[in-house]
């Protein structure tokens, strides 16, 4: 779906932004590009999407080579939802739907109506003004716009950001529903929960270079230290005990009465970008 | 593509509703309607100073019924200071005395020559008017362009930048760089709104202001001169909206950019003195070519390719900078 070849960008001479970008996303693919502020993401989802023009390497969506340039077939099969809600904000969640899907044919469009209901949009909003509404349900509707002509490809940047726990959960399992009807999703975020939870693959992105690309268990895996933390009661005393995984294969090796938990150590996907990339997300 | 041309106008009267702007346009036309009318038209038929005479032995036997008849010299001097722009004349020495409360070098000779006409008014010749429209045809023409240029280069600019700053500070037109739609689209959904506002105010204006029968006549000519400076002002408004940063930077450039547009107005309107330095004024073509519409006078083709090269040239600028803008970060 995605093949990125040695992609460079630079803003100016002096500001080179991508550094060699070498990655692909495969058709039905949920793939997150990780990375901290400045670290070069938003400037490959723009080249991507066409926004953005003047780069270097070879980009291909579709099977096409973009440097040509994208005429409005290659829109009408890209969804776009950026990190802040866009919307007019004088116009009601339907009026402004109604807009975006009319430059779309008609036999691609969804429903509104049923894509506000599957994004649990409360309908007593309906038909009032954007601007009356929360952060969280003008998420949704921005969610709804980028999933308005059924695209076969999605670009989702912090699907999740203004959403509570709920709302979160629901974009997850829109995004899951996509993938499984074969739409591609390239998801941009901070968010390591999102990135665990919902992408088949992650890249991770610092300073304009990719440090790392596998999937979040792999990546998890290799840098585990194989170790389990359990909790355990003994004569009447709560302990704690690490131990190598490894050597429970063959029973708990210690003495105990009870065992409470056991917990792995594994490092989180967070704990692994810091690894690969010496800085934090945020 | 004609579709989502359609759709971006339909989107954009609604913005422009929402703002209020073609309410604001019906609120204008009425208010200047109301001024030619009422205000204007009336003034221009009042007599351009009055005239006090002092005439105690009642020498002038033949004097206008316009000049104001006094008692006294110390109530002539008093209607005077009252009356700054008034002319005095004093009879009462047997040869007439013109007095001037103000004096001003290029108009007192035409002031006192029109105090005196008074006293004579059968000895008045009548000149021979050799152009077609009536003193108060020409003042309801010369008005109307006068209205009608102030609203296109002041209040139509203002508003199509207050729309393109609400569209910016809304992120919405980044959305547009992602849509199955040509991005010139974006650009000339508005210039057609604003267009198509402007041509109407126009018809309005003319129609209500110089009369049905004479305004229809001039309307294809009318038409043309405010389709060229609405189309001018239009984009230097998305121009100026698109480079600078949001409203409040705005309308110190608004205010510089309107003034120096209007500057033709003010200083060429109604008068025959033309200045030399104003042929490299612009606006004083675009204004002068919507003046010749309402007069009937032909415009020169240099004036026509001057306006399109310069509607081409700003066109491209805001699509470069519309360009800029969709790149933006979000």
């Amino acid at each position: 779906m995605i093949e990125v070849r040695n992609l460079t960008f630079s803003y100016s001479k002096d500001k080179q932004a991508l550094h060699g970008l070498d990655f692909t996303v495969e058709d039905g693919e949920i793939f997150g590009f990780l990375g901290p502020n400045g670290s070069g993401k938003s400037t490959t989802q723009k080249i991507l999407t066409g926004i953005l023009k003047g780069h270097g390497g070879r980009v291909s969506l579709f099977g096409q080579d973009i440097s040509a340039g994208h005429g409005p077939e290659f829109f009408q099969q890209i969804g776009v939802l950026f990190e802040f809600p866009y919307l007019y904000a004088n116009l009601s969640a339907v009026d402004n739907l109604n807009y975006f899907a009319s430059f779309y044919p008609w036999q691609q469009r969804r429903d509104v109506g049923e894509l506000l209901e599957m994004l649990e949009f409360k309908p007593d909003f309906l038909k009032k003004p954007v601007s009356s509404y929360s952060k969280g349900m003008r998420q949704r509707v921005s969610m709804a716009r980028a999933l308005i002509s059924n695209p076969r490809l999605l670009f989702l940047d912090e699907p999740t950001s203004g959403l509570d726990p709920s709302g979160a959960v629901l974009f997850r399992r829109i995004i899951e529903q996509e993938r499984k009807k074969g739409t591609t999703v390239f998801v941009t975020t901070h968010n390591m929960m999102d990135a665990d939870l919902l992408c088949d693959r992650v890249a991770f992105i610092s300073n304009g270079n990719i440090v790392a690309l596998d999937t979040p268990k792999r990546l998890k895996e290799k840098n585990s230290n194989h170790r389990v933390v359990i909790d355990y009661l003994y004569q009447g005393q709560l302990e704690t005990k690490t131990v190598e995984a490894r050597s429970l294969e063959a029973g708990i090796p210690f003495a105990h009465d009870e065992i409470i938990s056991i917990h792995s150590q594994e490092p989180t996907l967070e704990d692994m970008f810091i690894q690969y990339t010496g800085r934090g997300l945020s | 593509m004609w579709k989502g041309f359609c759709a971006l106008f339909k989107k954009d009267c609604r913005m422009l509703a929402s703002g209020k702007f073609f309410l604001l346009a019906v609120v204008f036309l009425i208010l200047y309607t109301a001024y030619v009318n009422f205000g204007y038209i009336r003034f221009m038929q009042m007599p351009p100073y009055n005239v006090y005479l002092y005439d105690p032995a009642g020498t002038q036997t033949e004097a206008s019924p316009l000049i104001h008849m006094v008692p006294s010299i110390e109530a002539m001097d008093e209607a005077l200071l009252a009356d700054a722009n008034g002319v005095g004349l004093d009879a009462s020495a047997g040869d007439v005395r013109v007095v001037l409360y103000a004096g001003a070098e290029n108009i007192d000779r035409h002031r006192a020559d029109y105090a005196l006409s008074l006293l004579r008014p059968s000895a008045n010749s009548t000149p021979e008017v050799i152009g077609t429209n009536t003193p108060e045809q020409k003042a309801r023409k010369e008005i109307t362009c006068e209205l009608l240029f102030f609203e296109l280069a002041a209040v139509g600019f203002l508003g199509i930048a207050a729309v393109l700053f609400k569209e910016k500070s809304m992120g919405v037109i980044r959305v547009h760089a992602v849509l199955p739609l040509q991005r010139n689209l974006f650009l000339l959904s508005k210039l057609a709104v604003f267009l198509l506002s402007d041509l109407v105010f126009a018809v309005l204006l003319t129609l209500l202001n110089v009369g049905l029968s004479g305004g229809v006549v001039l309307l294809p000519a009318v038409l043309l001169q405010t389709a060229i400076l609405s189309l001018m002002m239009a984009l230097v408004g998305l121009l100026c909206a698109l480079l600078l940063k949001d409203f409040r930077q705005f309308t110190l450039a608004y205010l510089i950019i309107a003034i120096f547009a209007a500057t033709p107005v003010f200083l060429s309107a109604n008068t025959s003195i033309k200045f030399d330095w104003i042929n490299f004024h612009p606006f004083y073509h675009v204004y002068m070519g919507l003046k010749n519409a309402y007069f009937g006078a032909a415009i020169s083709p240099v004036y026509y390719i001057g306006a399109v090269c310069a509607i081409v040239l700003l066109f491209l600028l805001v699509q470069l900078a519309f360009r800029r803008e969709m790149e933006k970060e979000g």
